[in-house]
């Protein structure tokens, strides 16, 4: 070389650049990844979601079956709650804020018969499906969001409604929900069949 | 024809071993544990099993495996020893080999430091993907365990070890993607290949390239087709 390097200048130069430009990225992706969503899903394509056909369905062993349009959805008393989510993978989104409705308050207007003991919530893809005991949705956090972070819940993170069970692994929240089923036996849901305990709850 | 004195032995076999042993998996756990951010890839399932993340885990034991075995050689082979310690020494020549370069950079034109068989460069690569390496290993246990049994770490654990299994494998992507650059691309420095892959390389190349390591290569070995 002429300038007694061991790689030209130009190529040095380059290099560093390249090197700047990635790790430039590396850090934007860092940020984002580190303590981020890693989606999961077996609905592929990701379900979508249109707000003027989109019916959320009541049914099963209940007195009063009803569906709700998505406006509907929004007018009911709206709660919110700030929750980790723990993925059963082992990372862990911190301090998620998630809006919307008390499961509690679908069942008691649903009324759910005297045989109901669990409920099965099915996913708008027709594959993705996942249950759990009356007592269990009845709990003061189980929650049915559709925003997430003060946002609407975005199409990959389930949108537009979602199962959450902060003290579950997130395998338990049902994403892009089209039917809430009462039922008097425990669904195997998609997960559980391939392994994952039907009672998810984290060891704290 | 070639004439004997045109090649100079770089690496002997376990060295070449050891290397391709760390390297073909540290690559394929990478790409499978990429899979993170690709949701489609990453939900490919046979029988129930996501094939990427359980490739990930099972490779990733084994490479446990690989790397308790490479550091068990390191006590049996004086070459490979040899090499592991030359990299570990970074001295007065390594400093004044990365101004060098700086200089460059900057347009200024120095006298050539003395370079040994490693170059500075080439010493601070080894030292992040070890570190990285047994970083990766260290928390990659945790989370292997994790994967088959929820009740023996704490959510608190796992998702602490897992923001730095992730942090420390994206920052081996720009050295890993540098590392193959140049020796596989960068046409000054791409004659090191031949090195880890067939043991030796021109000598004219290593002269210019490594002239202290060189010139006391004499007695180095011959590639096969010359002998």
């Amino acid at each position: 070389m002429a300038s007694g390097s061991l790689i030209s200048r130009a190529k040095f130069l380059g290099l560093m650049a390249a090197g700047g430009v990635l790790g430039y990225g590396g850090v934007l992706v860092g940020q984002r990844s580190i303590e981020g969503w890693r989606e999961n899903t077996v609905e592929v394509p990701t379900p979508k979601f249109d707000p003027t056909a989109y019916r959320l369905t009541i049914d099963g062993l209940c007195e009063q079956p009803f569906t709700l349009t998505y406006d509907d959805l929004r007018g009911l008393p709206a709660v919110t709650q700030v929750s980790d989510f723990h993925c059963v993978e082992g990372w862990t989104v911190p301090d998620v804020k998630w809006q919307g409705v008390r499961l509690q308050q679908i069942i008691d207007r649903a009324k759910p018969s005297k045989d109901a003991r669990y409920i099965t919530f099915h996913s708008m893809g027709g594959i993705y499906r996942d249950s759990l005991a009356l007592q269990q949705a009845q709990l003061p956090d189980a929650l049915l969001a559709y925003d997430m972070d003060d946002a609407r819940l975005p199409q990959d993170r389930g949108a537009p409604l979602r199962v959450v069970m902060p003290r579950m692994f997130g395998y338990k929240g049902a994403k892009w929900l089209r039917r809430i089923e009462f039922r008097d036996d425990q669904d195997i849901g998609y997960w559980e069949d391939r392994g994952w305990r039907v009672d998810a709850w984290i060891k704290a | 024809m070639a004439r004997a004195a045109e090649f100079v032995r770089r690496f002997e076999v376990p060295t070449r071993l050891a290397h391709w042993a760390l390297a073909v998996p540290f690559l394929l756990l990478l790409l499978t544990g990429l899979t993170n951010y690709l949701p489609r890839l990453k939900a490919l399932a046979i029988g129930g099993f996501r094939v990427f993340a359980w490739a990930h885990v099972l490779l990733g034991f084994a490479m446990v495996v690989i790397a308790v075995l490479v550091v068990l050689s390191l006590l049996r082979s004086r070459s490979m020893r040899g090499d592991a310690e030359v990299l570990a020494a970074f001295g007065d020549d390594d400093v004044r080999w990365l101004e060098h370069e700086a200089m460059a950079l900057a347009g200024q034109r120095t006298a050539t430091p003395r370079v040994g068989k490693f170059n500075a460069g080439q010493k601070i690569n080894a030292a992040i993907s070890a570190l990285a390496t047994i970083g990766l290993l260290g928390t990659g246990v945790i989370l292997g365990i994790n994967t088959f049994s929820k009740s023996v770490f704490t959510v608190g654990i796992t998702g602490m070890t897992f923001s730095w299994h992730t942090l420390l494998a994206l920052a081996t992507i720009p050295v890993v993607l540098g590392h193959v650059y140049l020796a596989a691309l960068n046409p000054a420095t791409r004659e090191s290949l031949r090195g880890i892959t067939r043991g030796f390389v021109r000598r004219d190349w290593a002269m210019r390239h490594h002239p202290d390591w060189t010139t006391h290569a004499s007695e180095h070995e011959l590639p096969p087709e010359h002998r």
